[in-house]
């Protein structure tokens, strides 16, 4: 069992663990991997130095087994030439590992993939500020003729000379994979030549989407990061978070309730990360993927190097924290059944609180509809967490979701609910008007959408400034849509002008 | 004036710069129902257009072709086809701007002759589709509008020049006037500067003017287009354009390959930020339309031209109140370099001194800058600089406000991107009216801080941001 079943086995509490055998046998296979791990590191670098490793065929990913061999041939699906959206690999791969915030991250390429997403994203640090500077090799004319492998070994140095940084990532992009520069090679010398790790990361654009792009990032980190270091010291009760960006300091509601449980986040990959941590994050005993399919070979892979167990889950509204703590607590469980217990008591104790909380808002927010257009597994724990603060959900987006995303949005939205395919600006429009939805949640790209649509917008997605985890989140979910849906611009904005009223009224 | 001078070295540490593609899209967002495609990989469509979105809090038309491992190799020619098809069976533009990015000049494709060969097979009656050679790896932000206005002045059909049989106008006559605008005008400018032209009788045709398309309008709903612009029929009728008017180098190239296609005049304007630019400007505008500076021949139109004194005297007496303040400020400016041009010289008629200067890349209008020395870099130098020259106010970008935090300067958001600040679309930097509009702000932000520092009321120790902060030179010159 595996990937998004987890998530079923953890409601249901028991087996399904992904452990081959008890904690002995999972401490054994541990620390017989790390050698082996080790070793595979080493000839793995030498064999694709300066290609992108294969992630294309994950075995962990449900949606990649259920393909035909010939669909496997095909692919991930390609982006359509004029009507594509979203970021490419290179723009993943920086979302994944930028949040390790006391690492440099450096750009090997021309000014625009820099300069143009540097200090972008709302990743929030509780330290270092580093990972928010930009860091480029601003490529000329001259070093796409001549080769830029100098100018990015020169860069680093200066770079690690002004700043200290616990670690250097290096990232490649089209121009410097086009002409072939030889990212192991150098940042394997200027590691030398600086004395702290130096990591490249592959991650041209054009290999493809985000989710491609993250999943590049997890295979370099467990390439040439993780296992490099030991945490200062273990608890027994260590997890890693993968896919858990701390967007707007969601993290944050989040860790305490986790440690009201005793459990200590270890790695979080990656969001108000430390090099160290990530780089320790083979001493876990367990792992969360957090509403990402395309790290889901990160959690594969510290599973089978470490022995790590993993689930999938999310953190986004009362029910999906409810399935989180089961699932660590399974995970965790030392065959005498009291951490779940204390599991069960937490989630009790949290759920009351947040119920009182919440229940203003589910009087106010009664009656009102949403339409949802997010991705992955978050299309259907938003709408466990929309309904739970009172809002009916009328219809989801299911980009980047697998069948079992989908199943459970189906068997939450009920019959009447509608899954979207098409998530074009005018489609979701019309969707809006035809089924008399009040509220569009999603994500930053489509907040314009909706605003010269005169409609209330829920910013859901990794841009925005809010956060929504937790059982705290659930609660400022609430009273973010009530004020979204109560203020007055509404009406102000729908009136007609005064060159367009109707002769004689008004 | 200035001496100019490379920066701290190889790479970049907190870039300035910006991708000249994003330049060239900027010229097709100001063209009615137009939008820009980017042939490249989608990170690099995305990342800009998620940069527009952030700046002008607009829904920013902008597509890609999508490039992929094995088209990057192959050739991307169909890919390009596509896109295009894609986008004019789903959107039906009037003008496609195809900007060729670092991944589709590095392989060697011959972009040019694969777009000559896709606009032949189209049948007429179709959008225009003007394509711009735009490399990442070459200039920045202001080379990628200069290349993409100059690609748009020389595709575009235009009515016949005059002078031609069957054309209207000719050189001073009454055709209309050609105004190019640079990156560097915001939509206030823009409506400040078309409000001039028409003021002293003469009819603008503004390119680009994101003055209608990039301003923040609330429509009658979504459009997967440009809601505004220089409309196509516009386009053509510069054929019959009587003078040229250039605002800022960018468009320098573009206004003589429109006066080469259509025999009118240009006059170039640096910038047109400030009172003695301004004036240039307007003396230029009346000695076209024939006026005298005293008084209009046609006395039916005076009260327009009434605005404009009016707005310059505005100007000319805030520009008494804010010397008190600006006179003797220690500025540090990182913009483009039209921009640093005007801005500087708008604060130099105050009497401040620029003690550090940063543009991104080279360009030929920086040697005029009214300062000593102008570094092409970052914004690690503009902080090193700026650091040691003492700079008690930063005017950059939004990414430039954690370094004047660092340094203890106060700080004003102009440029591009702004994402910190709403408004700015609508932010004035030029003419008589922008002009006050900036240096209210520049004078208002350096007042807040002077209330903060005044001698009588220091810091606690604990609240000391920085202690190896230098004495924020307002104090010399307001105490």
């Amino acid at each position: 069992m595996n990937g998004t079943g987890a998530w079923a086995a953890g409601s249901g509490g028991g087996d399904g663990r992904h452990r081959p055998g008890g904690a002995a046998a999972a401490l054994a296979s541990r620390a017989s991997s790390i050698p082996a791990a080790l070793a595979s590191r080493a000839s793995g670098t030498a064999m694709t130095s300066g290609q992108a490793p294969d992630v294309r065929d994950e075995p962990a990913c449900d949606h990649n087994r259920r393909k035909s061999a010939a669909q496997k041939r095909a692919g991930c699906p390609r982006p359509k030439p004029g009507a594509a959206a979203g970021g490419c690999a290179f723009d993943g791969a920086m979302i994944t590992l930028v949040p390790i915030t006391d690492a440099a991250h450096v750009v090997h390429g021309p000014i625009a993939c820099a300069g143009h997403s540097w200090d972008g994203r709302g990743s929030r640090s509780s330290g270092p500020e580093l990972y928010r500077r930009g860091f480029t090799t601003d490529l000329s004319e001259q070093d796409v003729v001549f080769g830029g492998e100098q100018k990015l070994f020169d860069t680093v140095i200066e770079v690690v000379r002004r700043h200290r940084p616990a670690a250097v990532f290096v990232y490649s992009t089209c121009v410097t994979a086009s002409i072939g520069d030889d990212l192991d090679a150098v940042c394997r010398a200027a590691a030398r030549r600086c004395g702290v790790p130096v990591v490249p990361v592959p991650s041209p654009g054009f290999a493809g989407s985000k989710n491609m792009g993250n999943r590049l990032a997890g295979e370099a980190l467990l390439r040439h990061v993780i296992g490099t270091q030991e945490p200062a010291y273990t608890t027994g009760y260590d997890v890693n978070l993968v896919g858990e960006y701390n967007i707007a300091g969601e993290l944050w509601d989040v860790e305490p309730v986790l440690s009201k449980l005793g459990i200590r986040v270890l790695a979080c990959v990656s969001g108000d990360a430390r090099y160290r941590d990530v780089a320790s994050a083979h001493r876990a005993d367990a792992t969360m993927v957090v509403c990402s399919r395309a790290l889901v070979g990160l959690a594969r892979g510290l599973h089978e190097r470490y022995g790590i167990p993993w689930f999938e889950g999310s953190f986004f509204g009362v029910r999906a924290m409810g399935h989180a703590l089961r699932g660590f607590a399974t995970l965790l469980n030392r065959g005498d059944g009291v951490f779940a217990a204390r599991a069960e008591e937490l989630i009790a104790a949290e759920e009351a609180a947040v119920s009182v909380a919440l229940a203003p808002y589910r009087e106010r927010l009664a009656g009102a509809k949403a339409v949802l257009y997010t991705g992955g597994n978050k299309s259907w724990s938003v709408v466990s967490a929309l309904q739970e603060i009172g809002i009916e959900v009328v219809a989801s987006g299911a980009t980047k979701s697998t069948e079992d995303d989908v199943d459970k949005i189906h068997e939450l939205l009920g019959p009447g609910g509608r899954v979207i395919v098409d998530g074009t600006p005018a489609k979701l429009l019309d969707l809006v008007r035809e089924t008399g939805a009040d509220l569009l949640v999603a994500g930053g790209r489509n907040q314009y959408t909706a605003l010269k649509g005169r409609l209330p917008f829920l910013d859901i997605n990794q841009e925005r400034h809010v956060p929504y985890a937790g059982y705290a989140g659930v609660v400022e979910l609430a009273r973010r849509a009530d004020l979204a849906l109560s203020n007055p611009v509404w009406a102000h904005v729908c009136r007609p002008a005064p060159w367009d009223r109707p002769v004689g009224v008004g | 004036m200035a001496r100019v001078v490379a920066g701290r070295g190889r790479g970049a540490i907190d870039p300035l710069k910006l991708g000249a593609p994003l330049g060239g899209a900027l010229v097709f967002l100001g063209l009615a129902r137009a939008i820009p495609v980017m042939h490249g990989s989608q990170g690099c469509a995305s990342f800009a257009k998620a940069l527009l979105t952030r700046h002008f809090r607009e829904p920013i038309p902008l597509q890609t072709t999508a490039v992929t491992e094995a088209s990057a190799v192959i050739g991307a020619g169909d890919l390009l086809a596509t896109a295009i098809d894609t986008v004019r069976a789903r959107f039906h533009p009037e003008i496609v701007g195809l900007l060729t990015t670092g991944l589709t000049e590095v392989n060697g494709e011959d972009v040019a002759a694969e777009l000559r060969s896709y606009v032949d097979s189209i049948e007429s009656g179709g959008p225009l589709v003007v394509g711009v050679s735009t490399p990442d790896f070459t200039g920045g932000l202001s080379d990628g509008y200069a290349a993409a206005l100059e690609a748009l002045i020389r595709a575009v059909p235009l009515d016949p020049p005059p002078g031609a049989p069957g054309a209207a106008g000719g050189p001073g006559g009454p055709g209309p006037t050609a105004i190019l605008a640079g990156p560097e005008l915001s939509s206030v400018d823009i409506d400040e500067i078309a409000d001039l032209v028409t003021a002293v009788g003469l009819d603008p045709i503004v390119v680009p003017d994101i003055s209608g398309s990039l301003d923040g309008h609330l429509d009658t709903g979504w459009s997967p287009l440009t809601t505004g612009g220089t409309r196509r029929d516009d386009l053509r009728r510069l054929g019959g354009c009587t003078r040229i008017a250039a605002i800022g180098g960018a468009t320098a190239a573009a206004a003589e390959a429109l006066s080469e296609r259509t025999g009118a005049p240009v006059a170039h304007f640096g910038h047109v930020c400030g009172l003695t630019a301004t004036d240039e400007f307007v003396a230029y505008l009346l000695d076209e339309s024939c006026w005298s500076t005293s008084a209009g021949r046609d006395g039916a139109q005076r009260p327009v031209p009434d605005r404009a004194r009016r707005w310059r005297a505005r100007l000319a007496d805030g520009m008494l109140d804010a010397h008190f303040t600006l006179g003797g400020a220690r500025v540090a400016l990182a913009l483009e370099p039209d921009q640093l041009y005007g801005v500087a010289t708008l604060l130099r008629e105050v009497g401040a001194e620029i003690v550090t200067a940063v543009a991104p890349q080279a360009a030929p209008v920086l040697a005029e800058v009214p300062c000593d020395e102008v570094i092409i870099g970052d914004l690690a130098d503009l902080e090193e600089r700026a650091r040691e020259a003492g700079a008690g106010l930063v005017l950059a970008g939004s990414h430039a406000r954690a370094i004047a935090e660092r340094i203890g300067a106060a700080y004003l958001a102009i440029g591009f991107p702004v994402y910190d600040r709403l408004g700015a679309g609508l932010r004035g930097t030029a003419g008589y009216a922008g002009s006050l509009r900036l240096l209210v702000d520049a004078a208002n932000v350096l007042l807040d801080r002077a209330s903060e520092d005044h001698p009588a009321h220091r810091p606690t120790p604990a609240t000391q941001r920085d202690a190896g902060r230098r004495s924020d030179p307002l104090e010399e010159s307001i105490c």
